[in-house]
């Protein structure tokens, strides 16, 4: 039987929405403090538990506790940024890979040690709705997450292109020497990069903490797609980012239905392999430097 | 510079920075064995190991103070919901057996490490224990460590006696091939049944009970679950049935829906879903959501009252087909458990109490702590010889008469193979809101007439 296009493109959608929360936050990072952060999947880690802690012991309902956690991680991101990364911003690019790498497997294991293995998922309330004639079907649940996903990133456009704040944060990141020269505050905006970043980040979380659990590898299991869809979109730029992880997320989806039975567990390398077409076809990635820094 | 020719530079910068972030943390991973599934390797030689013969342990003929036996378990990792039951069914077998005195009148201890199911790690762990701790033996170790460090294990000639792996690795490997002798010995055994037992039991009750001829099944990309796989469909297909579609997923993916939506394309009576439990739960979430429907069997592994807990309403029905927890002193071991612990019991807790018990019958049968009398006494103190036993207390006490002992388990009768193997029941239970109900089960018996050599 064949299965509908339509289908595996709302799937990917889906799967896309996840990794954009992540990867707008993680290219945000890299283009405006120049920082690779392999520790961006333990900040989604903490956005899925605040949101597990908000749900099932604050009472709150998911949609609050999303408000919630992108508070609450964002203020975690930025003093675990201010503690870690700051104080090296001079050391290079490497000592802060490092660093994040590490930090990373101590928040990790740090999760471990206080959450223990139990799995801790929130409650359920999920609607199907079919559409049969279009040969699709789609769950309340589904449409919360592109939902939520798209508002974060109209929120993100209209901030990076309304207010003075964003577009000192695209001033900064095309050159950040003339950006200080010119009087912009570029402290302020790294300020704002990390909890802009942490807060994206904990509303990816929630989202996992929706779909799967609250577990200390639930964000360090989507860091290779985020980076992967960061590469892909442009580094360093937010709508390239977006461009990507819905690409890949459909690119995943889509291939399970194309390759032969017994092989179906390729379909992230398919994913993958249309990163390195795309690479090779287009080095600086989807959206190229005139659209990023416009 | 021109913007294109920063962008170029930034790029590559990302790249390599990227790529060494990459390699490092790989590197790191595998070094700190926070991940549970990787490789690890053979590594090697590894040295002797020596005999455990510290202060502890005391030497050949002397009686020591204490007795220490090695547990590495899954304190972290993939399968770590699984360790907090076998730690506290191994704790209160390790209690008993101290009221009655303990192997030799000496304190018994259990020193229990983290492996993660790593090869690795737990390669490290079994080197501490050997050279360091000087254990008289190990309690523990699973499928994915035990194949990559079979080598490594029959040089430490050390006896283990686990009570996770299933792998079909084990039908032909372990034991103490039925001699006297120790030079054809493999030093391992196991006190739960293998796969190629319970997913005959399976596939007997699909097709003879449920009369399913056609099933398409959802399978993880690791060993253990493509192991079960393979083994089941062997089986399924021997007895007639039809195995219309294998849709194989890596673990660890936000959502399984496209894999679901791909398997349910094909026609088929019932389908089966070989997955550790994060996915699986998220699968089972994902099937209900899409309202696939159709009957599903579970794999063993899954029988976890966490499965109830997560989704025992949207899998409510399916089934699931694993060892029997209940061999000839699970009642006692029952009344028993539930004084000390509240963790839900799955069929590894419960053989990890037999191996313990085992282990400590063993120790004071062959009144030393050298590995080697301890590995021959294995065979001695479980095998349908002797005056039956329930506990280390009886056992004790008709050893010390000088009875010959035959410990009947609390999850199978533990009668071990030439292999260092069990036989036991395949219980096929349904998945309901309050936890599992048993649909039917398969005798041990039955199975033997259909399994060669195991």
């Amino acid at each position: 039987m064949e299965i509908p296009l339509a289908q595996e493109i709302i799937f990917g959608l889906v799967i896309g929405s996840y990794i954009a929360l992540g990867a707008i936050g993680f290219t945000l990072v890299y283009g405006l403090v120049n920082m690779i952060n392999f520790a961006h999947g333990e900040f989604i880690t903490v956005g899925a538990f605040v949101g597990y802690l908000a749900v099932v012991f604050g009472g709150l309902s998911i949609p609050v506790a999303v408000v919630v956690a992108l508070a609450i991680t964002a203020i975690v991101g930025w003093v675990i940024a201010r503690v870690t990364f700051e104080p090296m911003n001079e050391a290079g690019a490497v000592p802060l890979l490092l660093m994040s790498i590490g930090l990373g497997l101590v928040l990790r294991n740090g999760f471990r040690v206080i959450a223990g293995p139990s799995r801790r998922t929130l409650p359920r309330d999920v609607t199907t709705y079919r559409f049969d004639d279009w040969g699709f079907f789609v769950t309340s649940q589904q449409l919360f997450i592109i939902g939520v996903t798209l508002v974060a990133v109209v929120v993100l456009h209209v901030f990076l292109s309304r207010t003075m704040l964003g577009i000192a944060m695209r001033a900064t990141s095309d050159n950040e020497d003339l950006a200080l020269v010119s009087g912009i505050d570029t402290r302020r905006i790294r300020n704002a990069v990390w909890l802009a970043a942490s807060g994206l980040a904990g509303v990816a979380g929630v989202m996992l903490a929706v779909s799967q659990s609250a577990n200390p590898n639930v964000g360090f299991g989507q860091l290779l797609l985020i980076i992967t869809a960061a590469i892909l979109g442009g580094a360093g730029s937010p709508y390239g980012a977006i461009v990507g992880s819905y690409l890949l997320g459909i690119g995943i989806t889509v291939s399970v239905a194309f390759l032969p039975s017994g092989l179906t567990e390729l379909n992230a390398t398919m994913a993958f392999v249309v990163l390195i077409v795309v690479l090779l076809v287009r080095p600086g990635g989807l959206v190229n430097a005139e659209v990023r820094t416009s | 510079m021109s913007r294109k020719e920063t962008v170029g530079t930034d790029r590559r910068t990302f790249l390599k920075v990227t790529g060494t972030g990459a390699l490092t943390t790989i590197t790191l991973a595998g070094c700190i064995g926070t991940e549970g599934d990787g490789n690890g390797g053979n590594g090697g030689n590894g040295g002797n190991g020596g005999n455990g013969d510290n202060d502890s342990n005391g030497g050949n003929g002397e009686s020591p103070d204490t007795v220490v036996v090695g547990q590495p378990g899954s304190l972290t990792g993939t399968w770590d919901f699984l360790q907090p039951a076998a730690s506290d069914a191994t704790d209160l077998a390790v209690q008993q057996i101290n009221d009655a005195g303990g192997p030799l009148d000496a304190e018994f201890e259990v020193n229990r490490q983290d492996t993660t199911v790593d090869p690795q790690q737990a390669r490290e762990v079994l080197r501490q224990f050997i050279d360091s701790d000087g254990v008289a033996a190990i309690n523990g170790l699973y499928s994915s460590e035990i194949e990559p460090l079979w080598e490594f294990i029959q040089e430490q000639q050390v006896p283990i006696i686990t009570p996770w792996p299933g792998s079909t690795y084990l039908d032909t490997r372990g034991g103490d091939k039925g001699t006297d002798e120790t030079d054809d010995d493999e030093w391992l055994w196991r006190t739960v049944i293998g796969d190629t037992v319970h997913t005959a039991g399976a596939a007997e009750a699909m097709i003879d009970q449920a009369g399913v001829e056609r099933m398409g099944i959802l399978s993880a990309t690791s060993a253990g679950e493509e192991g079960w796989t393979r083994q089941f469909t062997s089986w399924y297909e021997e007895l007639g049935g039809e195995i219309v579609e294998v849709i194989s997923a890596d673990e660890g993916q936000s959502s399984y829906q496209s894999q679901l939506n791909e398997l349910f394309s094909n026609d088929f009576d019932a389908w089966a879903l070989s997955f550790a439990l994060e996915d699986a739960i998220t699968i089972l979430r994902n099937w209900e959501d899409g309202g696939y429907g159709g009957q599903l069997l579970m794999e063993d592994g899954l029988r976890d009252d966490s499965l109830i807990d997560e989704v025992g309403e949207q899998a409510e029905g399916a089934w699931i087909a694993a060892g029997s927890t209940e061999g000839p002193n699970y009642d006692q071991f029952l009344s028993s458990y539930e004084e000390v612990s509240d963790e839900g019991l799955h069929p590894w807790a419960v053989a990890a109490y037999d191996a313990t018990n085992i282990i400590a019958l063993a120790i004071h049968h062959a009144g030393e702590t050298s590995h080697e009398a301890i590995q021959q006494s294995i065979g001695a103190v479980s095998r349908p010889d002797g005056t039956t036993v329930t506990t280390f207390a009886e056992g004790k006490d008709a050893l010390d008469n000088g009875d010959k002992i035959n410990y009947e388990g609390a999850v199978t009768d533990c009668d071990f193979t030439e292999h260092g193997n069990v036989w036991g029941d395949v219980v096929v239970e349904r998945v309901t809101p309050d936890g599992f109900e048993t649909e039917f089960t398969i005798s041990g018996d039955d199975l033997q007439d259909e399994i060669d050599e195991y």
